[in-house]
């Protein structure tokens, strides 16, 4: 029997399409659901957080820091807008401190000429009080 | 807020887990690749037998990437910079060994030579768009170090 594309290989690509279709839109679906509850509980718990005369000097400076420096591509809450989410980072304190002092190639300006290292150090204060 | 168990967790399961279904689908590519110029036909249906079930393997094993990943990224499906590029490689990349899988799945040895040629350019630009999702997801651990 001649084997041809149209037939068995046709349906089965049509299937394959609706599955994978399924698969990754329902993924893509959920993982927004999950994002906008986290976000939600997110705002709320900002909404708790103490006001700037509250906070450990260090950290009050830091905050006044981003707010210039960072929070232009960071977002002023720090959830991310042109660059990264930087809540709950996993870096050490160092790599952070290198990371503001080099930058990031094409992605992030370096700041080591702008600020000192106590002012780096006040930042990752800051940054780590955000949880 | 921390992903669920801590974002360290997540980050190295993410790790562990992403890399075998990159090895096994470029793996699956090159046997049905090579499958197409082996002799005698035996060795042919092995060589295509080898790259149906890492295939298989392969996107079994992106499941938990996947999930191990959007759980790390809190659940950001787009994103920005080296995070943004790393999705538009997975996304299409996932759908496509999924896809890959189901139609091998049905068909199994009963393809057409068109058939497996538009197979096998199909795998190819799979394997392309894991190792470049890979590829991204390597510049978000160590971009800029």
């Amino acid at each position: 029997m001649k084997r041809t594309f149209i037939g068995l290989e046709f349906i089965a690509a049509l299937i394959a399409v609706v599955v994978a279709s399924a698969v990754v839109w329902g993924t893509l679906w959920s993982a927004g659901l999950v994002r906008a509850a986290v976000e939600k509980a997110r705002s709320e718990a900002a909404a708790a957080n103490k006001s700037p005369a509250q906070l450990p000097p260090v950290v009050a400076h830091g905050q006044k820091l981003f707010a210039v420096n960072c929070s232009h591509c960071h977002a002023d809450d720090a959830t991310g807008d042109e660059g990264p989410d930087l809540h709950g980072l996993t870096k050490s304190d160092e790599r952070i401190k290198a990371i503001i002092t080099n930058g990031v190639k094409g992605e992030m300006p370096s700041f080591g000429k702008k600020l000192q290292e106590e002012d780096k150090e006040a930042l990752v204060q800051f940054l780590r009080s955000l949880g | 807020m921390e992903p669920f168990l801590g974002a360290n967790i997540w980050e190295m399961m993410h790790g562990g887990s992403t890399h075998l279904p990159i090895a096994l689908m470029l793996v699956s590519a090159g046997f049905d690749g090579l499958g197409c110029f082996v002799r005698p036909d035996r060795l042919r249906d092995q060589f295509h037998a080898a790259g149906l079930f890492t295939l298989i393997a392969g996107t079994l094993g992106a499941f938990p990437a996947v999930l191990s990943g959007l759980i790390l990224a809190r659940w950001e499906i787009g994103g920005t910079g080296a995070l943004f590029w790393h999705h538009v490689f997975l996304w299409p990349a996932f759908g496509l060994l999924i896809a890959l899988s189901v139609w091998r799945i049905i068909v199994r040895g009963r393809r057409s030579k068109s058939g497996l040629v538009i197979y096998l350019m199909a795998a190819f630009i799979a394997a392309f768009l894991v190792s470049a999702a890979g590829f991204w997801g390597g510049e978000i651990v160590l971009g800029g170090s």
